[in-house]
């Protein structure tokens, strides 16, 4: 075997592997998929079949012509993409600070800020809820103000690592000619960082999106509620339309699926410029 | 000052606020209507929880999942961002449908996994059973306290690969090709180069890693809930969140669902600090 | 060393806390400490910041778990309302069946109540011993008049420490549903009668290689077993709810658990009762399950999923005493502690009562709780079969610490069939914790 069939031949090997791999991976997609073209009759018959028996589109014409759906998407959309936009601005302001800015008790009070990351919401939940009934935060604003508040912490791990790794000569520069640490934030640092920030949203945008205990206490009027309070409602107590539930979270999938498809290039990259430092 | 500020008062306001107050409630027989006639109980909670079987239990439950889950998303996923660090044909293509897992919604494909090995009738035991014949009745899965425990670990490990390979495929590509190139030159085959260039340099991205996929390991709560129906059989099979839940929504005792989630914030607070420990002194 | 300083650092962070706290707090509340000013506020706070205001004309905020069809029906009802009552508006606010107690409990925490809510019979003397919900008896006008009409069963779960905190508004009960080609090929025409029968038919009806069984429950959580359980004749607690020793583990319980236990072993009672298997519904239109226990859902479901399926109701087959019984379901409707419109809700409490409002929400499948309309034209005929039973059935033990004392008898039920216990060892260590739990 010469050297070159040789690497063909390794290409073909780790090829079948990917594809192997692949296979198991996508096989609950896959059921995912059939089940929202499946009849209400034969959601989960057993033995289950790769491929059905009839194909219907009733679940997605019974879910998206729900009444408020497209309501529900486009609150869905609103709450996740200014809840990204805060988070960004914020995280990245924060990991500013604790890149560049020397202050007493900068470790500590960014440990305590990792602390974040690390308590399981539901355990904020009625604390929250207080503090949202005080304020008057049940609506919109509400859910962006806590979904901001829940991801600062990684998303600031995260950032600032991205900041530490960019290049200080460029910020002396500006510093001499007379620049604040504003315009060295917004000019320099962000600019540079933009595969780190890519990261940011695809995590805050996906949380955002699919965040669901918190909406169902915060939210008290039904024409406020965003997509995963919609889908849990075609589940009642005694009848689950699951072919609907599955064609309603295929579509929500889409919109996460873009971002994600959007922003993977710089995702790819973004994460390797975190360098990753305690 | 500027820059801190917004995120401080956010932080704040609704966070650290909320947790003092989950504080306050953990060291009280609390009564949600009237706060003010909770009895005060001291450590009384924390002293439950800890004496409490089921508690152990579901300690025990977590700290296996995490432990299993880690290590295997490690493994599979190192191994998947190296395949597809390669040049090969349709690599954006494989990138996407490994991450599509990740953004699946839980309620969903618990369900499906729930499906698949359903105990009658499943695809699981249709395969184990009338195509591989390797056990020799249908296995109820989610009538025992162990078995009940590989769905979800499976669940959780197809679910997690796609993000620990897109994490390792960022590290990978940050490694110059340099130093691969100059290792050839000096004959050094690819499981040479894999243990002297890659892991060494993988470090920071390995301990990045553990410290996330623990946290959100001994995290886990929707597929505990959904899978166990809340620690069926017998509580055998909750989570540290299932219990803390059902402590507090299902039976009202609110200062021990607190007193439950103090105790694991603790322990994961303690844990990532040694990790980030780790992570220093890799990276140093 | 370092943990000093941290607790330095966190003691100045609550500090600042403080200042933004008192920063960004509305002027109304006092300037305190952050934990104290956030953990006293809702405390304190007294302002109601509803749009609506407070005088004349009241919107009331009622919150259900209705599915799709129910809801659309109860907009009719709130406009019979609405019209019968000016200056009253009710805003409805539906909440998916599992995440529902959440999100009442994170709402009753902090005051921000719905005014009145259905809530499920078994969670009333719950909520009722927080201080919940408002007390109807003496407070909402005409309100012996209105249970004299209720049937007891649905009745009594509303009751906690001698008074009333709900009021029944929708009742069901589980009967036995048997499939007739199932029956039919084994050469059977009816349904068992008695337990005696029902045992041999369920034996009878089971194929070991077809993996086909004569009985299955949807679980081993109280509600499956509790229509068994209470035709055999047993017993929880006694009448006063102080002991369950000499109940629970009483020789009709054990007879009870017994002989489920038996069908299980002789592989007559399918397992998918410990989970994790083919679900009773599905099973039992396909011929899988013979028999199943279930209540008047069914019907619906079967209309939605199983379109040529015929459903077949009968009683529970009767005990060794002669006399059929099953388990009281169904929902309760009450009115908030903590609502500002105490009046306005309890009206609109009433009025879910009165016949009108029952007969409208019946024709949805929600079993009206008045009596009077037993056999009522207006009624589904399949009502009957559930009205008949509802006669004997019984309501699992009306207190606070049910869902535990569920809990116990769910374990031991499913120690028995596991063969760690037999039904009485396991009985008596269910005794023991429900003793515990009624605080003895």
């Amino acid at each position: 075997m010469n050297r070159k069939s040789q690497r063909n031949f390794d290409k073909v090997v780790k090829l079948t592997v990917l594809a192997l791999g692949l296979g198991l991976v996508l096989l609950p997609i896959w059921y995912m998929i059939i089940t929202s073209f499946k009849p209400q009759t034969m959601i989960f018959e057993l033995p289950p079949r790769l491929w059905p028996q009839v194909w219907t589109l009733k679940n997605y014409i019974a879910a998206l012509g729900k009444d408020k759906f497209g309501l529900y998407f486009l609150n869905s959309a609103k709450v996740a993409v200014i809840s990204t936009l805060l988070t960004v601005l914020i995280s990245s302001m924060l990991a500013f600070v604790f890149a560049r800015l020397r202050f007493r008790g900068k470790e500590t009070l960014f440990y305590i800020f990792l602390l974040g990351m690390m308590v399981p919401p539901v355990m904020l939940i009625i604390p929250q809820f207080i503090v949202a009934k005080w304020l008057n935060l049940f609506n919109h604003t509400g859910l962006i103000l806590v979904y901001t508040a829940m991801n600062i912490s990684m998303q600031t791990f995260l950032l600032r690592g991205v900041f530490e790794n960019v290049p200080r000569d460029l910020e002396e520069a500006a510093l001499i000619d007379g620049g604040s640490p504003w315009t060295i934030f917004w000019r320099i640092i962000l600019p540079l960082s933009w595969p780190g920030i890519s990261v940011v949203i695809i995590n805050t945008f996906l949380y955002s999106w699919e965040e669901f205990a918190w909406a169902n206490v915060a939210i008290k009027n039904s024409s406020q509620r965003t997509l995963p309070i919609a889908i849990a409602l075609f589940q009642s107590e005694h009848l689950t339309e699951w072919g609907q539930v599955f064609a309603a979270s295929l579509v929500a999938l889409v919109p996460v699926l873009i971002i994600f498809i959007i922003f993977q290039r710089h995702f790819v990259q973004g994460i390797s410029t975190t360098g990753l430092k305690g | 000052m500027i820059f801190l500020l917004p995120g401080l008062i956010l932080f704040a306001l609704f966070f650290l606020g909320p947790m003092a107050y989950s504080l306050r409630i953990s060291f009280f027989e609390w009564k949600i209507v009237h706060p003010e006639r909770s009895i005060f109980v001291g450590f009384e909670n924390y002293q439950h929880a800890l004496s409490d079987p089921i508690f152990q239990r579901a300690v025990l439950n977590t700290l296996a999942y995490t432990v299993i889950t880690v290590v295997v998303k490690m493994i599979l996923g190192l191994s998947v961002a190296l395949l597809l660090n390669q040049q090969l044909p349709g690599r954006t293509f494989f990138r996407v449908a490994y991450y599509l897992p990740v953004i699946t919604s839980w309620v969903i494909v618990s369900l499906l996994f729930e499906y698949m090995f359903n105990g009658q009738a499943g695809l699981v035991n249709y395969i184990l059973k009338d195509f591989l014949h390797l056990i020799p009745k249908d296995i109820l899965w989610f009538a025992d306290e162990y078995l009940t425990l590989v769905p979800i670990i499976l669940l959780d490990i197809w679910k997690g690969i796609g993000w620990a390979a897109i994490i390792f495929l960022a590290g990978l590509q940050a490694i110059p090709a340099e130093l691969y190139e100059a290792a050839r030159v000096d004959g050094a085959d690819s499981t040479t180069q894999l243990r002297y260039i890659t892991w060494p340099l993988l470090g920071p991205t390995t301990v990045f890693l553990v410290v996330v996929l623990v946290i959100g390991g001994l995290n886990a709560y929707v597929p505990f809930q959904l899978m166990t129906n809340g620690g069926d059989p017998l509580d055998l099979t909750h989570s540290v969140l299932t219990l803390m839940y059902e402590a507090t929504f299902g039976r009202l005792d609110f200062g021990y669902g607190a007193a439950i989630s103090y105790l694991l914030t603790g322990f994961v607070f303690v844990i990532s600090l040694i990790e980030l420990r780790l992570m220093r002194q890799r990276a140093d | 060393m370092k943990s000093n300083r941290i607790a330095i650092l966190i003691f100045s962070l609550i500090i600042i806390t403080a200042t933004i706290l008192a920063a960004c707090a509305p002027a109304a509340t006092p300037t305190e400490s952050p934990a104290v000013a956030v953990t006293e506020a809702p405390v304190v706070a007294t302002e109601a910041p509803t749009e609506a205001p407070v005088v004349e004309p009241v919107t009331l905020q009622y919150w259900h778990t209705h599915s799709d069809a129910e809801a659309a029906q109860l907009d009719q009802v709130i406009a019979a309302f609405e019209a019968a009552n000016p200056g009253i508006k009710v805003e409805s606010t539906r909440y998916a069946y599992s995440d529902y107690k959440t999100a009442l409990l994170t709402a009753i925490s902090s005051g921000a109540v719905p005014d009145a809510a259905r809530l499920d019979i078994a969670w009333v003397s719950e909520f009722a011993d927080q201080g919940a919900l408002t007390q109807l008896d003496g407070n909402l006008p005409d309100f012996e008049a209105i249970i004299a009409d209720t049937f007891p069963g649905p009745l009594s779960t509303n009751v906690w420490q001698d008074h009333y905190y709900g009021m029944p508004l929708d009742t069901n009960t589980q009967v036995l549903l048997w499939n007739k080609s199932v029956f039919e090929a084994a050469g059977l025409t009816a349904a068992p009668t008695t337990m005696e029968e029902f045992a041999a038919v369920t034996c009878q009806l089971t194929d070991a290689a077809k993996k086909t069984y004569g009985y299955a429950e949807g679980g081993t959580y109280f509600w499956a077993p509790a229509p068994v359980f209470y035709a055999m004749g047993g017993k929880i607690t006694d009448e006063k709810i102080t002991t369950a020793t000499g109940y629970v583990n009483g020789a009709d319980s054990v007879a009870a658990f017994t002989m489920l236990k038996d069908l299980y072993d002789q592989g007559c009672l399918s397992p998918n009762l410990l989970g994790g298997g083919i679900a009773t519904d599905a099973g039992h239109a396909e011929g899988t399950y013979a028999m199943i226990i279930d209540g008047p859902w069914m019907v619906d479901i079967y209309k939605g999923n199983y379109p040529n399926f015929e459903v077949n109701f009968a009683p529970v087959p009767s005990g060794p005493q002669g006399t059929t019984s099953s388990v009281v379901g169904g929902e309760d409707v009450v009115v908030l502690a903590d609502s500002k419109n105490q009046e306005a809700a309890m009206k609109w409490a009433a009025y879910l009562l009165s016949p009108d409002a029952q007969k409208m929400m019946a024709s949805v499948g929600q079993m009206p709780t008045l009596a009077s309309l037993v056999g009522d034209p207006a009624m589904p005929a399949y009502f009957a079969v559930f009205q008949e039973q509802l006669k004997t059935a019984q309501a699992r033990v009306p207190h606070p610490k049910w869902s535990d004392m569920d809990n116990a008898i769910n374990n031991a039920y499913q120690r028995m069939l596991k063969g760690d216990q037999t039904p009485q060892e396991a009985l008596d260590q269910a005794a023991t914790e429900i003793d515990a739990l009624l605080g003895k």
